[in-house]
């Protein structure tokens, strides 16, 4: 009973991923470079994986662990308590006059006003909670399996190293995915139920905005909140690349945006704040503005961008040098 | 950042004219032609400051079963990642199935199945689906076929449902994590198999099996490469030997050959051993005593005719065997000399 006399596992490659349908030179009876032959038989060209077999091996094993849920129950959790919150205290507390700037006032100025709930959880989170979710999952694809051993089955099988990345982005970036719609969702569910507001977003302006627009403006701050979590993930999947200690890296991440935090304050390096990430995350509140004022959240959006594909390449350069 | 290291967009080059030898079927298959399975030139990998390997030559035979010995630190480990193209050489040249690595990662490794160091899997799932995990990443697996092919390498290492294939991995015992990593080297059909110490954590049961999972291969036409500092594994499951002391190659050879490098002798044990010598030095074999036995050289002379002289002459034979090194006496000989 061995594994080449068995039927069911004899090698043949899977549809799309012929070698002969990719490399092969013009005549079929030619051998291309690739379909070499190394002793008695052929080594058939260069096969690979389907990549949506990757991606799929991805998301169900790799993410689907308890980790990834805790995290969405966390972050889910925040939302629900300021809905909660909120709405317990009632209508009364009308302290939206007093309410311009991010933070408690912005709380504050969700009583009664539900379907600014979901924006401001987004913003609440997007300090802390979101960017270290998606490096804890950014920290599991490469340093934590590196740690495990498990990175040298996945190079030995092989899938090549470029492409390795590539489907760790991808989990990453559905943890990202995951992370914002559970905020986004679940504050909007706890600011229609716990809040209320009669289906108008009352903004910071003080001018009122119906509920079609308001859903607008809910999916544009999620749409944006998800550039700037995948431009922290791929950072930490950065910092994965260059490490073997997973707790590094969601230490590292919070570490950076705590000092960026700080950097952002000192007046004499205000010229350091075009490029920090964190220092375009206030933009968020603009959406509560009425009319939008743009130049923020452009920025910013760019700014993330920048990160992102800073961040993949510094974490294909740091697989392409790892040594398993 | 050196283009050698890139896995993914590399072109495989054809290094050897096609040989229309037949695909190897049963039996000892290390007779055959054709480039070494694995061919290593001058090959060296230094760390920061230490030598883990320094100017290896080693060919494995297409088609032998190769134990690569040496005691612990002596770069076993390091040698096959270097092979296997998870780390870059500091100098030399390491060809794998004719191809060179690590340039030609993509087209060699999907014919090659390695266990190296300790088994790597995700602890929260469970070894079937681990095992899952690793067929899908498998170039030579249609993805029709890979329920089939992981129950069939669970069952294989003898990893069934019943002793644990669905267990989270964290709960398994040494043995079961190393069955589950040789699990993942059967998944597909292979060329080349390379086991890093392959019987570590096994009980003598497991032990027996991975020798019988060797010999499978072997009949299959596999080259097996494996390192392991047990000698009695090496010495029942090998063809071939290399030798590796302090970073480098010592001795290289198959194996029988190892062992009859004082040349072939036979040992008689007799009662009578003055009588023995005086016999054979009248036939004019070649003879003396070493520990109260009788060695009789073979070089020139058959066993038949050295036995059926005693005999005649009348010296009473109570055993005569060949003589063979130990595998041991050899090991520390070679080890202790190149320290």
């Amino acid at each position: 009973m061995t594994g080449p006399a068995d039927p069911a596992t004899r090698g043949e490659p899977a549809p799309g991923d012929s070698p002969s349908a990719g490399t092969a030179g013009p005549a079929p009876g030619r051998h291309s470079d690739c379909r070499a032959v190394a002793f008695a038989a052929k080594l058939t060209g260069r096969p690979a994986a389907p990549l949506v077999r990757l991606l799929r091996a991805e998301l169900r094993f790799g993410l689907a662990g308890p980790r990834t849920l805790i995290t969405l129950a966390v972050l889910a959790l925040v939302p629900l308590l300021i809905g909660i919150g909120v709405g317990a205290r009632g209508p009364a507390g009308d302290a939206l006059a007093a309410a311009p700037g991010p933070g408690p006032g912005l709380i504050a100025a969700i009583t009664g006003n539900g379907l600014m709930l979901p924006i401001s959880a987004l913003r609440v989170t997007l300090f802390l909670l979101l960017p270290l979710g998606v490096s804890i999952a950014a920290a599991e694809a490469l340093a934590g399996e590196a740690a495990h051993g498990s990175l040298r089955g996945q190079l030995l099988a092989p899938i090549g190293r470029v492409r390795l990345v590539l489907v760790k982005a991808f989990g990453v970036f559905a943890v990202a995915v995951l992370e914002v719609a559970v905020v986004t969702a679940v504050g909007l569910l706890a600011g229609l139920t716990c809040v209320g507001g009669g289906g108008q977003l009352l903004t910071l302006s003080g001018t009122s905005v119906g509920f079609g627009h308001a859903m607008w403006r809910v999916a544009v701050a999620a749409g944006w909140a998800l550039l700037q979590v995948a431009a922290v993930g791929a950072v930490a999947l950065a910092v994965s690349a260059l490490t073997e200690h997973p707790l590094l890296v969601p230490a590292a991440v919070l570490g950076a945006a705590i000092v960026s935090g700080v950097l952002n304050v000192i007046p004499s390096l205000g010229w350091l704040r075009p490029v920090l990430l964190t220092s375009g995350w206030g933009s968020i509140t603009d959406l509560l503005r009425d009319p939008v004022p743009t130049e923020g959240l452009t920025h910013s959006t760019l700014l993330a961008l920048g990160y992102l594909v800073v961040g993949l390449a510094v974490a294909v350069a740091g697989t392409l040098r790892r040594e398993a | 950042m050196s283009p050698a290291r890139r896995s993914g967009g590399t072109i495989c080059t054809r290094p050897e004219p096609p040989d229309n030898q037949p695909t190897p079927t049963a039996g000892p298959g290390w007779r055959l032609p054709g480039p070494p399975a694995a061919r290593v030139r001058g090959l060296r990998k230094v760390y920061r400051r230490t030598v883990a390997l320094d100017s290896v030559d080693l060919d494995v035979p297409a088609g032998a079963v190769l134990g690569l010995l040496g005691p612990n630190g002596s770069g076993k480990t390091t040698m096959l990642r270097l092979l296997l193209g998870l780390a870059r050489p500091s100098g030399g040249t390491v060809e794998l199935l004719g191809q060179p690595m690590p340039r030609s990662a993509g087209c060699v490794l999907p014919h090659v199945g390695a266990l190296v160091e300790e088994p790597g899997f995700l602890p929260h799932l469970s070894g079937r689906d681990n095992l899952a995990r690793c067929a899908a990443a498998e170039p030579l697996l249609a993805t029709a076929a890979i329920p089939n092919a992981v129950d069939t390498a669970l069952r294989r290492v003898g990893l069934a449902r019943a002793t644990g294939a669905d267990r989270p991995y964290r709960t398994y015992s040494l043995g079961m994590k190393q069955r589950l990593g040789l699990a993942a080297v059967l998944l597909a059909p292979r060329k080349l198999v390379v086991l890093d110490e392959p019987t570590n954590g096994l009980d003598p049961a497991g032990t027996r099996e991975v020798r019988r999972l060797i010999a499978e291969l072997h009949a299959a036409g596999a080259t097996v490469l494996l390192s392991s500092h047990l000698l009695s594994e090496v010495e029942e499951t090998c063809t071939h030997v290399a030798v590796l002391t302090t970073g480098s190659v010592v001795a290289t050879g198959e194996l029988a050959e190892l062992l009859e490098a004082d040349g072939p002798a036979l040992q008689i044990h007799t009662s009578q051993p003055n009588a023995a010598l005086a016999a054979l030095r009248a036939a004019r074999i070649p003879g003396y005593t070493e520990r109260g036995l009788v060695v009789a050289d073979l070089s020139d002379t058959p066993p038949e005719l050295v036995l059926s002289t005693l005999v005649h002459a009348g010296v009473p034979v109570a055993e005569a065997r060949r003589r063979r090194t130990g595998l041991e006496e050899l090991f520390v000989q070679l080890t202790e000399d190149g320290a």
